[in-house]
């Protein structure tokens, strides 16, 4: 009985410290939404939306940021999709028992954690200097980069997900391969992928890093692709710590938009792949 | 024989194949007593042998019942479902037995009131000794899953079946010979029908052994005495009537 | 045990059911994981418009055996056969085999049911558009015919807009079985249909089965040794990768040839 009640005094002690342990990090999460919140709200208004980044100490909006930055995401994820798709396909369906598979999917792991900026580097060396300049194009290009490894990794887990039985049945009724594919497996894997590129859009329209080094920023509204493109995660960068009041206020809330845009991107992706675990 | 996964099945198995034995050896005994008491005139043995006939028939409903109950419970195959069929049929060839025990014995209850002509009675106990023989070797076949044996005794009936005929034969003379000896002589022929169909009972057990063994049949027909007619036999030795 | 020599009724000398017509015959077949011999020299017969069943063991090598059968096994790398597979006397395991052909004559029903993430409507029309131009009016008469078919059409016919996941287990099998008779095939196999279902709809299945074989050739793989007496002529008993006893099914049941095929229906193995 002594043994028990030892092992019964010890299980509370590790019991309160990873309770302890938990609010000590929830109470910062906490914090550092309550500042965003704050700080973020008190600059909302129309004219951050209507008006460009201002020069310091005058009026002014981030329409230019926002512009850009969904021009620049919707375009990245739009090239990095259909590739991260399509490889993803390859390794959970064609080359399922294939050394390559192995290989592709170690390398895009490793490209899945590479911090951004080096990301931001090679696309600067690749894409910025050989067209001597920053451009929105380059952005574009970076962002893809970061949405490929993250929609490979979703769409191969999702499609192995898939039951074999469900591929066997399809393939049993004599259908070719893309068939089956298409079809069947991408219909029940349908919810999984959406989730995976919605994540793959909340990350890239995050990332600063790989776009300082691509587009910079612009002052002006611009939608030209060869040229700078103003973006919120740069502006924020730019903005923040440079002690003009107006700045900082929209600094934060560029930062409010952006985690309003991840967060509710990041509800519906749960909201999906909860109703896939209904079904 | 390996035994079952599900040694309750076994043991539902053992159990009625416990019940067979224990209704061969009241049957074997029913009979044997009796022919006792038809050759000896005894009433007290005829009285036990009628009496003991309900115990054979408890024991075959307990044998159907637990039958019935283990093909339900366990959906036996093969020679497990065999076995079942086997017990079912034994325990209805055995209680027969034991009703036509029964008859020989009240037989033998009237006739010890009028005892006349032992000597008819010696073919009679002749039949009786080879249809104990013939119940011992079945039952021993059955015991011991023995195919030869069933199949000699299968094949052993015709001389039961030539043995009556004699016996028919002779009744009919010393019917012939006295007519006062009718009614004795009457109720003989009838215990000699009785043994020989305990001989047939004994074959058809033999047929059901053969069939648990191999899973299949003997042939239908079984080999036949030559003349084993007691139509004919009749025709020949009593006026047609009027 | 069982003396041969005894049991005319249940010799192995020549092959039951010798001079019917063969839809497949398995010839020499060798199957192999890898460098694991699965199949060990199978040679069997399936009979044109009869039910077999394969029985034995798990691991025994009968669904391995169905799954040569419709070459699924070509799905997964390292597997392979050896030897002959003859369907209408061709042999399916010829280098130049069309598999998608092979599959659309010789169809396959499942353990677990596996409805396509589609409305029922769909996961009939799904098969039959891929092989076949028709038009709207032909395509529906060929859907409610396959629904029919599977004795489901009554039970789904109000709702064939509905999603093929919101049928009951044994809706989603018939839907299976409906969708797998919907491009006319010549042979189904059938790969423990029942083990998911309760029995009412284990009882539907074997009914369907029973009317299935007046037009297909069957084989169907089974744990439940009663379904398998119930539903086929023949049975084949397996085990560890060697075609133990083929033989008439009542045969198998009544009277085994083979002191194995007994223990294991008797429930002696092991």
């Amino acid at each position: 009985m002594a043994g028990y009640t030892s092992r019964k005094r010890t299980s509370s002690v590790m019991m309160a410290l990873c309770w302890a342990a938990t609010i000590f990090g929830i109470s910062w999460l906490c914090l550092i939404l309550g500042a965003l919140l704050w700080n973020g709200f008190a600059g909302l208004g129309l004219n951050v939306f209507v008006l460009d980044t201002p020069a310091p100490n005058s009026e002014g909006g981030l329409r230019n940021a926002i512009v850009g930055s969904l021009i620049m995401t919707t375009l990245g994820v739009s090239i990095g999709t259909p590739i991260g798709i399509l490889a993803g396909t390859y390794m959970a369906e064609y080359g399922r028992y294939s050394k390559l598979t192995d290989y592709i999917r170690f390398i895009n792991d490793i490209l899945l954690s590479a911090p951004s900026i080096i990301i931001g580097l090679f696309v600067y060396e690749v894409a910025v200097v050989p067209l001597r300049g920053f451009s929105a194009i380059a952005g574009v290009l970076a962002l893809a980069v970061i949405v490929i490894p993250v929609v490979v990794r979703t769409t191969e887990d999702m499609l192995l997900l898939v039951p074999v039985q469900l591929r066997e049945a399809a393939s049993a009724l004599g259908l070719p391969r893309s068939h089956v594919v298409k079809k069947v497996a991408y219909r029940a894997a349908k919810t999984g992928l959406i989730t995976g590129v919605l994540l793959a859009v909340a990350r890239a329209s995050g990332e600063t890093a790989p776009l300082l080094f691509t587009v910079l920023s612009s002052q002006f509204f611009s939608l030209d692709l060869t040229k700078p493109m103003a973006n919120l995660p740069v502006v924020i960068n730019y903005f923040a710590g440079k002690g003009y009041d107006n700045w900082e206020q929209l600094a934060w809330t560029g930062a409010l938009l952006i985690t309003m845009a991840v967060l509710v991107l990041s509800i519906s992706a749960r909201i999906l792949s909860a109703q896939k675990e209904k079904k | 024989m390996t035994d079952h996964t599900v040694k309750a099945y076994d043991q539902d198995l053992a159990a009625l194949e416990r019940t067979i034995a224990e209704m061969g050896g009241i049957a074997e005994k029913m009979m044997a007593d009796a022919i006792d008491a038809l050759t000896t005139f005894n009433v007290d043995l005829g009285r036990a042998v009628v009496a003991s006939d309900p115990q054979l028939d408890a024991l075959q409903r307990d044998v159907e019942q637990r039958a019935v109950l283990t093909i339900a419970r366990r959906q036996p195959m093969a020679i497990d479902l065999r076995e079942i069929i086997a017990a079912i049929r034994i325990s209805g060839d055995l209680e027969r037995v034991g009703d036509l025990a029964k008859s020989i014995a009240k037989r033998s209850i009237k006739i010890a009131s009028e005892p006349r002509l032992p000597r008819a009675i010696i073919g009679l106990k002749h039949m009786g000794e080879l249809a104990a023989l013939q119940m011992k070797d079945v039952l021993d076949a059955y015991a011991q899953r023995d195919v030869e044996r069933a199949r000699s005794v299968w094949a052993r009936d015709v001389e039961l079946d030539a043995l009556e005929d004699s016996v028919f034969r002779d009744l009919l003379t010393f019917m012939l010979e006295d007519p006062r000896n009718i009614s004795f002589c009457a109720h003989l022929l009838f215990c000699s029908k009785n043994i020989e169909r305990v001989g047939d009972h004994a074959t058809n057990i033999a047929e059901t052994v053969f069939y648990l063994v191999t899973g299949s049949n003997l042939p239908v027909d079984r080999p036949k005495g030559p003349g084993h007619d007691q139509d004919a036999l009749l025709r020949g030795s009593v006026p047609a009537p009027k | 045990m069982t003396d041969m020599t005894l049991n005319p009724g249940a010799s192995t000398a020549a092959v039951p059911g010798a001079g019917l017509p063969e839809k497949i015959s398995v010839r020499g077949l060798k199957f192999y994981y890898g460098d694991n011999l699965a199949l060990k020299t199978i040679n069997l017969p399936l009979y044109s418009h009869k039910v077999t069943a394969f029985i034995g063991p798990s691991g025994c090598g009968k669904s391995t055996l169905l799954r040569v059968l419709n070459r699924m096994y070509d799905l997964y790398p390292k597997q392979r056969a050896e030897g002959e597979v003859l369907l209408d006397g061709q042999n399916i395991l010829a280098p130049g085999q069309d598999i998608n052909m092979l599959r659309a004559r010789v169809g396959m029903v499942f353990q677990k049911p596996t409805p396509f993430p589609m409305t029922i409507y769909d996961n009939i029309a799904f098969g039959i558009k891929l092989y076949e131009d028709l038009s709207k009016s032909e395509l529906d008469g060929r859907v409610e015919k396959a629904l029919r078919g599977a004795a489901l059409w009554e039970e789904v016919k109000d709702k064939l807009g509905a999603s093929g996941l919101s049928l009951s287990g044994g809706q989603q099998q018939r839907l299976c079985i409906a969708r797998t008779v919907a491009i006319k095939p010549e042979v189904i196999l059938f790969d423990e249909p029942c083990s998911a279902l309760d029995p009412l709809s284990t009882a539907k299945i074997e009914e369907l089965i029973d009317e299935l074989k007046e037009h297909y050739t069957i084989a169907i793989v089974t744990h439940n040794m009663q379904q398998a007496a119930r539903v086929s002529e023949y049975t084949a008993f397996m085990y560890l990768g060697e075609l133990v006893e083929f033989n008439l099914t009542t045969s198998v049941f009544t009277a085994p040839a083979k002191k194995q095929t007994q223990d294991y229906i008797t429930g002696r193995f092991g």
